[in-house]
C-alpha cells in the first residue's frame, strides 16, 4: 500500500511498512468505531419531547461489559502490534547481517560526505572514492556504514530504504543496508541542524553490478579520494 | 474580452514586470533572509562560524562567486567544511536573488577587518612576497576587474590565511571550470610555508 507513494528498495523496506500499515489499519479500526458509535449514541438519544435524563453509574454487570471487554480487546491488540514492533526493530536494528562493503557517511551542515571502497573493496585505504552529496551503492549487496558528524545533531534519512538514523557528534554509529531495486532516489537531514537543514539532501544511486562497477572504475584514484584519504590519515 | 476589459490585467502585468526589473530593490530582504544569519546583518562576517565579511565586496566578485558554489566550483572538496556550508545556501538562490544579493553586498560599507589572526606574521617579509600578488591584486591590495582580482586589503587575517591554506592544498581553486580559481592555485603555492603565508597576510593588513 505505502509502496504505492514511495518504492521498497532496501531489503526491510517491506516490513517497516508492514508494520505501519498493521498499526493504522488496528488503530484506525478503534478510531472509527469508537467515532461511529459516538455518532449513533449522540443521535439515539438527543433530547426527545418527554424524555427524561437519565443518570447512569456504569457498576451494573451488564453495563460494565461495554467498557471491559473491548478494553480486553484493546490490550490484546497492543500485544499484537508490540509484538510486531519488536520483531521488526531486531530485524532492522538489532540484527546485523555480514557485510560485503563497508562505506562512511559524514554529515556536516550542510552536506553528506559519503566515502565508498575503492576497486579493492576496502574502506580507509588509498583507493577510497569519496563524494559529496552523492552516495552510490550497488543492489543485491549488503553494506554497513560508519555515520558520523562533524558538527551538530544530524539524521541520514533515506525514505525509500525506511532507513533514518541520528547522526551525533563524537559518536561512530554503526547500521547497515541491502539496497534491491536500481534507481535514482532522495536522501534528506531529518533533523533540525541549522539555517541549511531544508536544502542539505543528497542523491542515492542503486545501480547494478556492471553500472556500479563502471562508476568505481571511473571514480577511483581521484584527487578527491586521495584527499580524503589524506585526511583519515591524519 | 474587450481591450477596455483587459486594461486591468494588462497594467497589474506591467506593475509586475517593472518591480521585477528593479532588480536590487528587494536585496536588503534577501540578504536578510538568506546570507545575514551566518555573515552578520551589517555583512562583518563571524570568524567563530568561519564565515568571512563580505560587506563592501564588488558586485561582480559576489556573482561569480556564488556561481561558483552553485556550479560545483567551490565548496566541492570533501574538507572545506565551511564551502560546503555555503554550497546549498548558494544553490538555494535564484539567478534573480545573486544579482540582487550582490548588488546589496556591493553596495554595504566595508566593515573593519579583524587583524588578530597572525601576530607572528613579519609584513616586511611579506611585502617581498607580496610582489607576486602586486600584478592582479595591485600594490594597495583593492583588486581589479578586468583581471578577475578581487579586493583582499579588506578581508580578515584569518581569512586570508584560511583561503591561502585551501588554494594551496587544492580545497580551492582545483575544481573543473574554475578558470580564476586554477589561476590563483600556482599563485597561492608560491608561499612556501605557514610563516611565507603569515608573512604576506600581516603586510596585506598594513595595507
Amino acid at each position: 500500500m505505502i509502496e504505492m507513494l514511495r518504492p521498497q528498495v532496501s531489503s526491510f523496506a517491506g516490513e517497516i511498512d508492514s508494520l505501519i500499515v498493521m498499526v493504522t489499519l488496528i488503530v484506525g479500526f478503534w478510531y472509527l468505531l469508537t467515532k461511529g458509535m459516538f455518532l449513533y449514541l449522540l443521535m439515539a438519544f438527543r433530547a426527545k419531547p418527554g424524555q427524561k435524563a437519565q443518570y447512569i453509574t456504569g457498576k451494573e454487570k451488564h453495563l460494565k461489559k461495554w467498557v471491559t471487554i473491548p478494553h480486553l480487546v484493546i490490550i490484546l491488540c497492543d500485544v499484537v502490534l508490540v509484538a510486531g514492533a519488536v520483531r521488526v526493530w531486531y530485524n532492522v536494528k538489532q540484527f546485523m547481517p555480514e557485510a560485503e562493503q563497508t562505506i562512511r557517511i559524514v554529515g556536516q551542515q550542510w552536506a553528506w560526505t559519503f566515502v565508498h571502497p575503492g576497486p579493492d573493496g576496502e574502506l580507509d585505504t588509498d583507493d577510497d572514492i569519496a563524494m559529496i552529496d552523492e552516495l552510490h551503492v550497488q543492489a543485491g549487496v549488503t553494506y554497513h556504514f560508519m555515520l558520523e558528524s562533524k558538527d551538530v545533531l544530524h539524521d541520514f534519512s533515506v525514505p525509500v530504504f525506511r532507513l533514518k538514523q541520528d547522526a551525533i557528534p563524537g559518536r561512530r554509529i554503526l547500521g547497515w543496508f541491502k539496497p534491491e531495486v536500481a534507481g535514482e532516489f532522495d536522501i534528506q537531514c531529518a533533523e533540525m541542524c541549522g539555517i541549511g537543514h531544508g536544502i542539505m539532501g543528497a542523491k542515492l544511486y542503486v545501480e547494478t553490478p556492471e553500472q556500479h562497477a563502471m562508476w568505481v572504475n571511473d571514480n577511483s584514484l581521484t584527487e578527491v579520494a586521495a584527499a580524503t584519504q589524506t585526511e583519515v590519515q591524519r | 474580452m474587450t481591450a477596455a476589459r483587459l486594461l486591468p490585467f494588462l497594467l497589474i502585468a506591467s506593475a509586475c514586470g517593472s518591480a521585477a526589473g528593479q532588480g536590487d530593490a528587494r536585496g536588503p530582504v534577501v540578504f536578510a533572509d538568506n546570507c545575514a544569519p551566518c555573515h552578520g546583518y551589517a555583512g562583518e562576517g563571524k570568524p567563530s562560524i568561519a564565515t568571512p565579511a563580505i560587506a563592501g565586496l564588488p558586485s561582480w566578485y559576489v556573482e561569480a562567486q556564488l556561481g561558483k558554489f552553485r556550479g560545483g566550483m567551490r565548496g566541492a572538496h570533501v574538507d572545506d567544511a565551511p564551502g560546503l556550508r555555503m554550497r546549498p545556501m548558494a544553490r538555494a538562490l535564484d539567478d534573480e536573488d545573486v544579482s540582487r544579493i550582490a548588488a546589496h553586498v556591493g553596495s554595504m560599507p566595508v566593515q573593519t577587518p579583524d587583524r588578530s589572526a597572525v601576530p607572528h606574521g613579519d609584513a616586511e617579509a611579506g611585502k617581498a612576497l607580496y610582489a607576486t600578488c602586486t600584478a592582479c591584486h595591485g600594490p594597495e591590495g583593492k583588486g581589479n576587474e578586468q583581471l578577475n582580482a578581487p579586493p583582499i586589503a579588506q578581508l580578515d587575517d584569518w581569512y586570508m590565511v584560511t583561503q591561502l591554506h585551501n588554494f594551496k592544498h587544492g580545497l580551492r581553486g582545483a575544481a573543473d571550470g574554475d578558470i580564476t580559481g586554477a589561476q590563483m592555485r600556482p599563485m597561492a603555492m608560491t608561499l612556501a610555508d605557514d610563516q611565507a603565508v603569515a608573512d604576506v597576510v600581516a603586510y596585506i593588513s598594513t595595507l
